[in-house]
């Protein structure tokens, strides 16, 4: 009985193309064109003109030291200002370097050299490169002044602070690189996952209502029992995904290279309940799908929306009680938190304990949700459908 | 009622869109959900007091100090005091931290027998943006620390506060950010996501309605009740649509430059017909979708495509020229990088309109664009035949 559910099931997903689009072709090509967008990963020599004022040599070491940075190209001079306003209008350039006069003879006589970085804010990646590049120099060439200094100003000082007093050092972990992509693609591959399966149950939900004739599937021949039928498609759905769920999880990021340090059997134990909370949310959504292709129109725009609420660009701490608490009912907000910190920063299962509880909490709530739609809702309006031909 | 012409099928058109939900829920509940989800939870514009601990393996006076420094910072929450680095690690891994400060032990002692000791501060970069703030506190709280110790050192071997000063940092280089020094980040997510929510939505609804007539064979009524003019067809058809499109733009631009008070430093005529061009350049495209590919679910699903790779190809965050050359090239082919670009050079720079001409000039090519095909539009919608 069960197993002629499944097969029907089978039979369905396979005729329709728009649910093997959804199922086979969205999982493996999305993660792909996705990772390609981002995967140059940092931003790099970003372009800035530079307005001298001061023509000394040590300006000039300043130009040449943050054009040769990674992060800043200078790709000209401007005579003042102005000229340098004008470049940045044409889109050309995206900061001006303004050194001003006197500031080779500041530095030398023991006061500060100021320099300014004119940043447009069209982007924050490009003003964090200019910053990290500013920072950066102007540290190194203090650091080489101040050595030449300390022994000028204050010949006895050299015994007590020679070199560094103290040093800081950073370690980035997780994605050790910070680049962009290994960032933001281990979690929207979780996010691709559950999307896809509510897409493709959203659409077989209304393939189902609609007249046989036109869609070439009678879906009037369900068993009697609503629980049955119900785990037979979630079933099915199940079986379909397991490729797809491999693929996402552990090729897409083999070949982009991006972080893994988790165990591969753990992080599939963990996203199990994520797969079968998201087929449940389908099988809910199927409600108010009213025709195949209504799916598109009431569902594709929510990723945007799960994608700030899985807390992967916005952070979960900074959200406001409502929203946390529609972030908790998402089962790809767990799938998300739980499976980035497994593969990124090598947590065990274990250790992500409470998004794995959470996401099982989903499975049962989704189930309760569901079932309750699909029998008084969906499956009458099938049968509906049945009578009226 | 006249049973041809113009305004019968925009009568046509304007019951389908009241009597159906799903225009309801397409046209005017999503979006008006998405502008008010992102706008209220980026309420702050940056996400302050990121959890993290310190771990101070040295217990003295000093490291008690910076500890207390660490603690006044305002984008940090120390939320644990952890013993050791893999104890830390560990909290890391559970997601109760994003990065945590770790002082050496014998810390104090090697700091003033000139041992030169050093301060760790780890961040979990898996988590972007609380990483970034995390460094930028962690690093600030160990340079002001550093230049405190520095002070007191050279101080003590006889030099005036104002000698000191300068030997600090001899040679600085600040950036100042035009137009946003707050570095309000949702000055950018708003304005770019919002306008990309309803270009997904005009292109979904333009070949959702479009490819109804298709499938239920309606297109054929619909040519007759235009007189065999593809043009009128569609123009009357789509009209109501353009009109809710236009209302929910101008609300949008009110409620975020109104409203919400974000940066409006240009010119807000401008501006507002960047706005309803956009709305025309998206419908545009929209059509053209549908008329290479008149089937309802292919056009959907190019739609669909399209609509959401948007968020990640019309470089909202990553800027097109660090993208490969032929990803980057498909930026340009978005109407919502055109209607950003905008928003760039009139709402947040305020300069010139001469400066955004190329931006505009593009809108007119995706609304040029069906044009293109109409003849086919046209075969397809005499004999209308309905692929699942």
């Amino acid at each position: 009985m069960l197993y002629e559910v499944y097969c029907r099931e089978f039979k369905l997903v396979l005729s329709d193309m728009g649910i093997i689009i959804f199922l086979g072709l969205l999982p493996s090509a999305y993660p792909i064109i996705y990772s390609l967008i981002y995967n140059p990963e940092l931003v790099r020599e970003v372009k800035i003109v530079a307005v001298d004022h001061d023509r000394t040599p040590l300006s000039r070491e300043l130009a040449r030291n943050l054009n040769a940075s990674q992060e800043v190209a200078i790709i000209g001079y401007a005579s003042d200002l102005s000229e340098g306003r004008r470049a940045m209008n044409e889109h050309e350039v995206y900061g001006i370097l303004e050194i001003p006069e006197g500031f080779e003879r500041k530095v030398r006589s023991g006061e500060v050299g100021n320099a300014v970085i004119y940043s447009e804010m069209s982007l924050l990646l490009r003003y964090r490169a200019m910053l990290v590049a500013a920072t950066n120099v102007g540290q190194a060439m203090s650091a080489e002044i101040q050595t030449e200094d300390i022994d000028r100003v204050l010949p006895l000082a050299e015994t007590v602070a020679v070199g560094d007093p103290m040093q800081t050092v950073n370690v980035t972990m997780g994605n050790i690189e910070s680049g962009f992509d290994s960032f933001i693609m281990p979690g929207i591959v979780v996010l691709i996952l559950q999307q896809c399966l509510v897409l493709a149950i959203g659409m077989a939900g209304g393939a189902k209502r609609e007249n046989p004739l036109l869609t070439g599937y009678n879906a009037v021949n369900e068993m009697p029992s609503v629980l049955m039928t119900m785990l037979g498609q979630v079933l099915c759905y199940f079986t379909v995904i397991t490729l797809p769920t491999i693929f996402l999880l552990h090729y897409v990021a083999l070949i982009f290279s991006f972080p893994m340090a988790g165990s591969i059997w753990q992080i599939f134990t963990f996203i199990m309940p994520m797969v079968l909370a998201s087929i449940l949310l389908g099988m809910a959504v199927q409600a108010v799908v009213w025709e195949r292709e209504s799916i598109f129109v009431l569902w594709v725009v929510t990723s945007v929306v799960f994608l700030f609420l899985s807390g992967l660009t916005w952070p979960r701490y900074g959200m406001s009680g409502f929203w946390k608490v529609l972030s908790d009912c998402v089962p790809a907000t767990w799938g998300v938190q739980g499976f980035i910190r497994m593969n990124s920063n090598g947590a065990s299962l274990a250790q992500v304990r409470p998004d794995y509880i959470n996401l099982w909490w989903c499975v049962a709530g989704y189930g309760v949700l569901a079932y309750v739609l699909q029998r008084w809702v969906v499956r009458p309006s099938v049968f509906r459908r049945q009578k009226a031909q | 009622m006249r049973q041809t012409g113009f305004r019968a099928i925009f009568m046509r058109s304007v019951l389908q869109l009241v009597r159906r939900p799903i225009y309801w829920v397409g046209m005017l509940v999503l979006p008006l959900f998405c502008v008010l989800f992102l706008t209220s939870e980026m309420e702050s514009g940056l996400p302050v007091k990121a959890p993290a601990a310190i771990v101070d393996k040295d217990g003295s006076s000093l490291s008690r100090q910076l500890t207390r420094t660490l603690g006044g910072m305002q984008l940090i929450d120390l939320v644990e005091t952890d013993n050791s680095y893999t104890q830390a690690r560990h909290s890391m891994q559970e997601g109760k931290i994003y990065g945590f400060f770790l002082i050496p032990e014998n810390f104090e002692a090697d700091l003033l027998a000139g041992r030169s000791p050093s301060v760790t501060y780890y961040t979990n970069a898996t988590y972007y943006v609380p990483a970034a703030l995390l460094f930028k506190s962690f690093k600030s709280t160990a340079l002001y620390s550093k230049a405190g110790i520095m002070l007191n050192v050279l101080e003590s071997a006889g030099a005036t506060a104002d000698q000191v000063t300068p030997l600090l940092q001899p040679v600085s280089v600040q950036v100042r950010g035009i137009g946003n020094p707050w570095l309000n980040y949702a000055y950018y997510l708003c304005v770019s996501f919002l306008p990309g929510v309803v270009q997904l939505m005009i292109l979904l609804v333009t070949c959702f309605s479009l490819g109804q007539e298709i499938k239920y064979g309606s297109s054929v009524q619909l040519m007759r009740m235009a007189g065999g003019s593809i043009y009128k067809a569609v123009a009357a058809k789509l009209l109501p649509q353009t009109i809710a499109w236009m209302i929910l733009m101008m609300f949008l631009e009110s409620w975020l430059f109104g409203w919400q008070h974000y940066p409006m430093h240009g010119s807000w005529f401008w501006f507002t017909v960047s706005e309803l061009l956009f709305v025309l350049a998206c419908q545009g495209l929209g059509l053209f979708f549908f008329a290479i590919l008149p089937n309802l679910r292919l056009s959907l699903s190019v739609s669909a495509l399209m609509g959401i790779l948007t968020f990640s190809l019309a470089a909202f965050s990553f800027p097109v020229e660090s993208m490969y050359g032929a990803v980057g090239i498909m930026s340009w082919l978005t109407p919502v990088r055109y209607n950003f670009l905008i928003y760039i050079d009139q709402a947040l720079n305020g300069i010139d309109v001469y400066y955004s001409r190329y931006w505009y000039a593009a809108y007119i090519v995706f609304m040029l664009l069906p044009f293109t095909l109409m003849w086919r539009l046209r075969k397809v919608m005499m004999k209308p035949v309905y692929i699942p």
